[in-house]
C-alpha cells in the first residue's frame, strides 16, 4: 500500500514535469536529423550490394 | 543481520527502486555518461564472435557497412521509443504492460530471456576456448570433457558473483569495462600491426561453391540488425536515467552503433589477421595475441579475457535476475539467478552455441523485431506518445491494461505472427531462404515492418481499437470530426456485400416490402424513413435496391463501426439537434450527383414504437432540393429490438411501405404544410397496433425487461421513476401495482384492465407538460460526462452537473479543450428533441446526449443520481420546451 502511494506520488510528479517540459523533449529538428541519418545509413546499406 | 538477508533486502530495494518512475531531479546521465554506460554494456567478448562470424560471410568493406550503417539504421528506428523511457523515467518493461497486459508481459519476459541468455553461454564457451588454446600453446593437452568443465566453471563463478548482490556487481562492472577496453585496444594494435593493411582492407571470404554473395551480404546486414536489436533487453533500464530525450536516444544509438560496432569490427580484424597468418578463422583474442605477438601477451590477455567473460556472465545473471524478480515478485532473487545459471549450464552441456551463433542471433531477432515494432507503433501511432502510467503500474482502480484477464490478446497475436513471418522468409537453423524477395529486406526488418503494419491496421478496426485503447483518457484524439467532408458515393463494390448482409439480417423476420407510386421514380430523390431500431439500416437498402443511397448518421455510429466502413456505406456524419449547415450542403451534393438521400427525420429511435412529431424543416428541405419525396414506413423493426431492451425478439415480423408522396412535378406547387402533411401521414405508425392487428406473437419470457425506462411513472400511485421490470412484468416498487405484458404486446393489470403501451407513455408526457407550465419542472443532478469529438474516441470529462429548466440545459463539466471546469448552455428553443439511450451499447446504462458543433456530450447518471435520471422524462421536457408540442 505504501509502495502504491509512493508510485502514485512519483507518477504525479513525472506527469507534472512532463507538462512543464522539465525533461527537454526531442524537437522537430532532432527528428529531422534522425531521419536524415537513417536515410544516409539506408543508402549506404543499399550501396553495399554493389561492392 | 546475515549476509543472505542483506542481499535479499538489497535486491528487493533494487527491484522496487528499479521500477519506480525516476524523477527529473534524480536523473544522473547526460549524453556522455549515458553513452559510456551503454557502450560498456555493448562491449563484451561476444563482439569478437560476431566479428569473426561476419568475416565468414562478406569482405571487409561490406563488413564495415554492416557493422556500422546497418547497426545505426536499425538503432535510429527502434531506439526512438526510448524517448518514452526518458520522458516518464520508466523502463520498457513497464511500458510493455500496455502492449501485452501485465500477465502477457510475464510470458514475453520469459521468452526474451530464453532467446537472450544464450549470449552468456557464448561467453562461457569463449572462456573455455581461451583456457584450452592457451594451455595448448604451452603444450598442455586437456582430457576429454575438460572444455565442458571449464565453461561450466565460468557459469558457476559468474552465478556466485551475481548471488552476492549489488555491491559486488558494481565493483565487477567497474573493473570489467576498462578490462574489456584494454583487451580491445590490444587486439586492435596487434591485429593491425601483424598483417599488412591491404590484406585486411581487400579481404574476401572463401565461399563455398553454392554460396550466393548477395545472400551473404543480406545475412551480414541481418546479423547486425539482430545483434543490436537483441541487446535492447539489457539496455532497457539506462535511458530512464538520462536528463534529456535526445541524450537518452543518441546514447543508445551510438553506444551500440559506434562503440559496440567498433568492437565487432575489431573481432573481424582479428579473425582476418589470424586467417592470414594461420589459415584459420578464430574468435578468441587470447589465441590471437599469443599467436600474433608473444605468448606472454597471450598469457596476460588470458587473465583479462577470463575475468571479462566471468564478469559478463555475472552481470548478465544479475540484470536478468533483477528483471525476473520485478516480474515474478514472489520468487526469491537467489532462486531466479540459479535458474538462469542452470539454463546457461544446459546450453554449455549442449556445446553447439558457437556453431549455431548466427541461428540463435536470428531466432532472437525473430522475437525482438516484432517486439520493437510493437513498441514503435504503439508509442508513436496508437498511444500517440502518452501512457496511462497508473494503469501501467497496476495501481488500484486503474485497470486500462488488464485487457483479457491480464493478457492483451491483440499484442500477443501480433508478436506471434511477427515471429512466424520471419520463419516464413528464412529458416535460421538450416539457413534456407524461403522467400528471396522478402529476404532482401532481411528477416528482421521484414518482420519489423510486417508486425508494425499489422498492429497498426488492427488498431484501426473499431472493436480492436477500443480493446487496446482503454486508456484513451490518457491521450485522447481531440480533433473535431470533419462534418464538411464531401461524402463519397456508396461503394459500388461494397454494395452487393451490403445487400447480402442486409438480406441475412432480415431473413429470420420474413421482411415484406410493398412499393406504392414508385413507377418511374428514379434517383435522385429524397427518402424520409421511420426510425425504430438498428434494423432500419438493413431494411432501407433492400427497399431501395437496385439503387445506391447516402444516409445521415449520428457520429456515434462512425465511432462504433469505424469511419472507413461508414463512409463506404455512404453515411454522412452529423450531430443530433444542431443547426448543421455543412450537412445541408452535403445533402444537396448527394442529390446533385443523382443519388438517393435517406433521412430519418425523427432523428431518434421510437421509445414505444410510435412516431415523433415532425418539423416543417423537412418539407422545406424537400422544396429546396426540388426532387421527389419518398417515405419508407417500416413496421416490426421496433418489435424486433426495442430501444429499451436490445435483445432480439425472434417472433417479430417485418413489413415496409415505400411510397412516393410528392412527385417532381408537385414539389414546386405544394406548400410546405401540404408536403409536411403528406410526409407525416405516411410516417405515422404504432408498432403495438401493428403487432395486435397482425397477431405477431412475441413470447420471449423476458419481453418486458427494460420497459420501465419509457414507462417510468406509476399509473396507480403517480410516483416518478417508480417502475421496475422483470420477465414479462412491469411493477411499481412503491405501491406494488403490476402489469403483465402479453404475447401480443398489451399490458394487463391484475384487475383485468388492458393498457396500450403508447397510451401509458403519452399519459406521462402530460404530467411533464403540466410541471413545466406550472414552473415546477427542474432537473439538477450530478452526472458523468464523456465527449465524442470525432469518429475515433470518447474523452472523459469527469463528474459534472446537469441542470434542465425552462431556459434549457446547463451542463457543467471538465472541458478537455480548455482544461477548465466550465458551464455550457443549451437554450430550450434550440432543440426540438433529445437523443436518449436506455442502455447505451448494451453495457453503459442510460444516458442523454447534448451536442455542439465539435462535440457530442454523453451524459450518464452518477451513483447518486441514478434513481432520478430518466431519459424519457428529460426528453419529454426538452420536446415541450423546444416547441415540438406547442
Amino acid at each position: 500500500m505504501d509502495n502504491d502511494k509512493e508510485i502514485e506520488s512519483r507518477i504525479d510528479q513525472v506527469l507534472q514535469a512532463e507538462k512543464e517540459n522539465q525533461i527537454p523533449r526531442m524537437t522537430k529538428r532532432d527528428y529531422i536529423i534522425a531521419a536524415v541519418i537513417t536515410v544516409i545509413a539506408l543508402l549506404g546499406i543499399i550501396g553495399g550490394f554493389f561492392l | 543481520m546475515s549476509r543472505k538477508h542483506d542481499v535479499n533486502k538489497e535486491i528487493e530495494n533494487e527491484v522496487y527502486c528499479g521500477t519506480l518512475p525516476v524523477l527529473p531531479k534524480e536523473r544522473k546521465y547526460g549524453f556522455i555518461d549515458a553513452l559510456l554506460v551503454l557502450s560498456g554494456y555493448c562491449i563484451a567478448t561476444w563482439s569478437y564472435t560476431q566479428g569473426s562470424y561476419l568475416a565468414t560471410l562478406v569482405g571487409f568493406k561490406q563488413l564495415l557497412i554492416g557493422a556500422f550503417l546497418a547497426a545505426i539504421f536499425m538503432l535510429m528506428v527502434y531506439q526512438l521509443p526510448v524517448i518514452m523511457s526518458v520522458r516518464y523515467g520508466i523502463d520498457i518493461w513497464i511500458w510493455l504492460r500496455s502492449v501485452f497486459g501485465p500477465k502477457g508481459n510475464k510470458i514475453v519476459t520469459i521468452i526474451i530471456i530464453l532467446v537472450n541468455f544464450p549470449w552468456y553461454a557464448v561467453c562461457c564457451e569463449l572462456f573455455a576456448d581461451s583456457m584450452e588454446n592457451l594451455l595448448g600453446l604451452f603444450g598442455i593437452q586437456l582430457f576429454n570433457g575438460a572444455h565442458l568443465i571449464l565453461s561450466l566453471s565460468c557459469v558457476v563463478i559468474g552465478t556466485i558473483i551475481a548471488l552476492r548482490g549489488v555491491g559486488t556487481i558494481t565493483w565487477t562492472t567497474r573493473i570489467l569495462v576498462p578490462l574489456l577496453l584494454l583487451v580491445g585496444v590490444a587486439v586492435v594494435v596487434v591485429g593491425f600491426t601483424s598483417v599488412p593493411m591491404d590484406v585486411i582492407w581487400n579481404y574476401q571470404p572463401e565461399l563455398a561453391g553454392d554460396a550466393d554473395k548477395t545472400v551473404n551480404y543480406v545475412l551480414n546486414i541481418e546479423a547486425n540488425f539482430a545483434f543490436v536489436i537483441t541487446l535492447v533487453g539489457g539496455m532497457a533500464e539506462v535511458p530512464r536515467l538520462a536528463k534529456s530525450e535526445k541524450s537518452g536516444y543518441y546514447a543508445g544509438v551510438l553506444g551500440q552503433g559506434a562503440a559496440g560496432s567498433f568492437f565487432v569490427v575489431v573481432g573481424a580484424v582479428m579473425a582476418i589477421a589470424m586467417r592470414y597468418v594461420t589459415g584459420q578463422m578464430v574468435d578468441d583474442p587470447t589465441l590471437m595475441m599469443a599467436t600474433l605477438s608473444a605468448p606472454i601477451l597471450g598469457l596476460s590477455s588470458l587473465l583479462l579475457v577470463a575475468f571479462a567473460n566471468i564478469g559478463t556472465q555475472a552481470v548478465g545473471s544479475y540484470i536478468y535476475g533483477v528483471m525476473l524478480k520485478s516480474t515474478f515478485k514472489k520468487i526469491s532473487y537467489k532462486t531466479l539467478v540459479l535458474v538462469l545459471g542452470v539454463y546457461v549450464a544446459l546450453l554449455c552441456v549442449w556445446g553447439k552455441i558457437t556453431e549455431y551463433f548466427g541461428s540463435f542471433l536470428t531466432i532472437g531477432a525473430c522475437v525482438y523485431a516484432p517486439l520493437a515494432a510493437l513498441l514503435f507503433v504503439d508509442f508513436f501511432l496508437i498511444r500517440k506518445q502518452k501512457l496511462d502510467l497508473k494503469s501501467a503500474y497496476e495501481l488500484p482502480g486503474h485497470n486500462a491494461y488488464r485487457y483479457s484477464k491480464g493478457f492483451n490478446i491483440v499484442g500477443i497475436i501480433c508478436l506471434a505472427l511477427g515471429f512466424c513471418f520471419t520463419l516464413v522468409i528464412y529458416d535460421p537453423i538450416k539457413g534456407i531462404v524461403h522467400n528471396k524477395l522478402l529476404f532482401m529486406l532481411t528477416p528482421t526488418l521484414a518482420s519489423f515492418i510486417f508486425t508494425g503494419v499489422l498492429y497498426l491496421l488492427l488498431s484501426k478496426i473499431p472493436g480492436i481499437r477500443r480493446y487496446i485503447r482503454r486508456d484513451t483518457y490518457a491521450s485522447p484524439d481531440k480533433r473535431p470530426f470533419d462534418r464538411a467532408k464531401v461524402p463519397p458515393r456508396q461503394n459500388i463494390f461494397f454494395l452487393p456485400l451490403m445487400w447480402l448482409l442486409c438480406k441475412m439480417a432480415v431473413s429470420p423476420y420474413k421482411l415484406k416490402i410493398d412499393k406504392h407510386n414508385m413507377e418511374g421514380i428514379k434517383p435522385p430523390f429524397l427518402v424520409y424513413g421511420s426510425h425504430n431500431s438498428f434494423m432500419d439500416f438493413y431494411v432501407t437498402p433492400l427497399a431501395l435496391n437496385p439503387y445506391r443511397a447516402n444516409y445521415i448518421s449520428e457520429l456515434e455510429g462512425f465511432e462504433n463501426f469505424g469511419e472507413w466502413i461508414y463512409r463506404q456505406a455512404g453515411c454522412l456524419g452529423t450531430r443530433k439537434f444542431i443547426n448543421d449547415q455543412s450537412l445541408i450542403r452535403n445533402i444537396a451534393r448527394v442529390i446533385k450527383r443523382g443519388d438517393i438521400m435517406v433521412i430519418y427525420p425523427e432523428a431518434r429511435y421510437a421509445n414505444v414504437g410510435t412516431n415523433s412529431h415532425l418539423t416543417p424543416s423537412i418539407a422545406k428541405l424537400a422544396k429546396m432540393l426540388k426532387v421527389p419525396v419518398v417515405t419508407l414506413n417500416m413496421q416490426g423493426n421496433y418489435l424486433q429490438q426495442p430501444i429499451w431492451n436490445l435483445k432480439e425478439r425472434k417472433g417479430a415480423r417485418l413489413h415496409a411501405d415505400l411510397k412516393c408522396v410528392v412527385t417532381a412535378d408537385e414539389i414546386d406547387k405544394l406548400s410546405v404544410d401540404e408536403i409536411l402533411g403528406r410526409i407525416s401521414r405516411e410516417l405515422t405508425y404504432d408498432e403495438y397496433k401493428y403487432q395486435l392487428e397482425n397477431k405477431i406473437v412475441i413470447n420471449d419470457e423476458w419481453r418486458a425487461e427494460g420497459l420501465h425506462y419509457p414507462l417510468y411513472k406509476c399509473r396507480k400511485c403517480g410516483k416518478d421513476f417508480a417502475m421496475t421490470s422483470s420477465g414479462s412484468k412491469i411493477t411499481c416498487k412503491y405501491c406494488g401495482d403490476s402489469y403483465e405484458m402479453d404475447e401480443l404486446g398489451q399490458l394487463h393489470s391484475s384487475s383485468g384492465e388492458v393498457i396500450h403501451i403508447p397510451d401509458w407513455y403519452e399519459w406521462q408526457r402530460g404530467f411533464v407538460h403540466e410541471e413545466i407550465r406550472e414552473g415546477r419542472y427542474k432537473l439538477d443532478i450530478p452526472v458523468r460526462v464523456e465527449a465524442l469529438p470525432n469518429a475515433v474516441n470518447f474523452v472523459d470529462c469527469g463528474i459534472g452537473r446537469l441542470i434542465q429548466d425552462n431556459e434549457g440545459f446547463s451542463l457543467e463539466f471538465d472541458n478537455y479543450r480548455t482544461e477548465k471546469h466550465e458551464i455550457l448552455k443549451f437554450p430550450a428553443k434550440s432543440m426540438v428533441s433529445l437523443h436518449t439511450e436506455y442502455d447505451y451499447r448494451g453495457k453503459f446504462g442510460p444516458c442523454v446526449t447534448l451536442s455542439t458543433y465539435d462535440d457530442t456530450f454523453f451524459i450518464y447518471p452518477t451513483e447518486e443520481s441514478r434513481d432520478v435520471f430518466n431519459p424519457t422524462k428529460i426528453q419529454f421536457a426538452t420536446e415541450f420546451l423546444g416547441g415540438l408540442y406547442s
